[in-house]
């Protein structure tokens, strides 16, 4: 195993450049000043009709198959997603239900959403954990969340998300390192 | 120093008592005139928000402040808001700067990205921007204000090279504002700047703005500013009357009307109950109404809680009749900002 820890991320926004994408692009910095990582990035919006069309696994066009192995086999999953309507888009979850059951068992996943208002922050208890908890997924415990109001533009500008966002990995460090080198399963 | 103004969007609205709608030449008129009593009554600053609809006269607010100027002797002129972000800052320096010759140097601007959408198409602006075309418009405006001439470079204006921008003001500067609604990014960012902050109050508890302040001190402290030299005033809607309940009974079916025209559920006005209105006209809450006295707690409360020293005061939201309104201006001017004045002078005489 990589010295590195390998994060993917799950980007359930269509819009580029997005909030969601600049909450992550925190929460990626603030965790390699804790440990090494490289990472890669699903946009799920961005997978095409090979991606769209398909009902089952065996469906899925050879580019997506590859991109689901990429999650499958991430040290760190960050799900970060826009509320659409209540919840995560359908085109995330249609990613979801097409990984592997078992696939993303014990595998730590961190949640990240935004949304327009402080009044959608519990969608990720309340929609996001219960998905990971069907997969029986490691998730952090501080799920992270940020509204409009938080971001000029996209750029971050609350502090109160990022004290959140380093309490959250700072939960985890110990064991994303130990993940990252092989030495604790 | 405490300074209290009024500020107008020129609503054209159908009185909900008479049933009558006052014609747009009638309500330029009033509007001057409410400018004209506000300075005889010893207030300290005027404003004129922008919209650019049928329902107000309020679309070219720099051309209303210049009559107003010719009508007035020593009171502040200001946009309440100036919509930076579907303006060309050049233009609104050019108008700003001529509206301070004019007036002998009392032309302010509060920049703010606006609550309302419509000037961004109408001046073919994308609402995709929003963000990115106020930050951008607001750099080139405090630069201007700066330096003459000028060599700017933006990602959506056309950049300037060696531009000569003119006039320059009367007086040293012409003060720049930025107006703030609550959310916790422009709190930060006007902070960052060292720019004074105009705070906006719709309804709410009279807190509502705690966080936002804290933000604001704290991004401005972190940025090198004197966080507590910073301005910050609070702009919220209100009606000062004979008595505490005459105050009431002749602000409500006028702000019950504008909300109902202005502020929208599922799409739509939505009517605000006498019950709901009086609560946010309790002490806790953030509506300026009642009686002299009762105004001047709340403005002193606001003092105390947030550390401002400016109250603008919308008086006539919804259309509330001239004469009315005009009295309200008088009784502010001449009963509550004495009494305003006076206790923070005692205050910060004490503190210091």
């Amino acid at each position: 195993m990589s010295e590195r820890l390998r994060v993917v991320v799950v980007n359930g926004s269509p819009r580029e450049p997005s909030k969601t994408m600049a909450l992550v692009d925190v929460i990626l910095d603030t965790l390699s000043g804790m440990l090494p990582l490289e990472s890669a990035r699903v946009d799920v919006y961005r997978l095409g009709p090979g991606f769209t069309g398909a009902i089952e696994r065996e469906d899925v066009t050879p580019d997506v198959e590859a991109a689901l192995r990429l999650v499958e086999s991430a040290d760190l999953l960050v799900a970060a997603t826009p509320v659409f309507r209540g919840s995560y888009p359908g085109m995330f979850k249609h990613l979801f239900d097409l990984v592997d059951q078992y696939a993303l068992a014990n595998k730590p996943v961190l949640l990240a959403a935004t949304g327009g208002g402080d009044r959608h922050a519990l969608v990720l208890e309340h929609a996001l954990r219960p998905l990971f908890g069907f997969f029986e997924a490691l998730t952090v415990p501080v799920a992270i969340f940020a509204s409009s109001g938080d971001f000029d533009g996209t750029v971050l500008l609350n502090p109160a998300v990022y004290g959140r966002v380093e309490t959250g990995l700072a939960d985890v460090a110990d064991l994303l390192r130990a993940r990252a080198t092989g030495t604790v399963v | 120093m405490f300074e209290i103004g009024i500020m107008t969007f020129g609503e054209v609205t159908e009185d909900p008592v008479t049933g009558k709608l006052p014609s747009p030449r009638r309500r330029v008129r009033e509007t001057i005139e409410q400018a004209r009593a506000a300075d005889e009554a010893g207030l300290d600053v005027f404003g004129v928000g922008e919209h650019h609809r049928s329902d107000f006269v309020g679309s070219a607010p720099s051309i209303l402040l210049a009559a107003a100027a010719e009508h007035t002797e020593r009171i502040k002129l200001t946009s309440a808001v100036t919509v930076l972000g579907s303006e060309d800052p050049v233009r609104v320096w050019e108008q700003f700067a001529t509206l301070d010759l004019l007036s002998a140097g009392r032309a302010e601007i509060i920049a703010g990205r606006g609550s309302y959408t419509e000037s961004f198409p109408l001046f073919g602006y994308d609402l995709g921007d929003y963000a990115d075309l106020f930050r951008e418009k607001l750099d080139l405006l405090l630069r201007i204000r700066e330096q003459n001439s000028l060599t700017w470079e933006g990602r959506l204006r056309a950049p300037l090279v060696d531009a000569d921008i003119a006039p320059r003001p009367y007086g040293e500067t012409i003060p720049i504002w930025v107006g703030v609604g609550g959310s916790p990014a422009s709190a930060v960012s006007t902070g960052r700047l060292g720019l004074p902050m105009a705070l906006a109050l719709l309804l709410g508890p009279l807190t509502y703005h705690v966080d936002t302040v804290a933000l604001y001190r704290q991004a401005a402290a972190d940025a090198g500013h004197d966080a507590g030299a910073m301005p910050i005033s609070i702009n919220t809607h209100g009606f000062v009357g004979r008595t505490s309940q005459e105050a009431r009974d002749t602000m409500f079916p006028y702000f019950a009307k504008g909300m109902m025209d202005n502020n929208h559920q599922r799409g739509r006005g939505f009517p605000l109950s006498r019950a709901a209105f009086d609560a946010q006209s309790s002490p806790g809450a953030g509506l300026m109404v009642g009686s002299a006295e009762e105004v001047a707690e709340k403005l002193l409360a606001y003092h105390e809680l947030y550390g401002v020293t400016r109250a603008i005061v919308q008086l006539g939201f919804g259309g509330v009749p001239q004469s009315e309104h005009l009295a309200a201006i008088e009784r502010l001017g001449a009963e509550v900002a004495p009494i305003v004045r006076r206790e923070v002078e005692a205050r910060q005489a004490s503190v210091a």
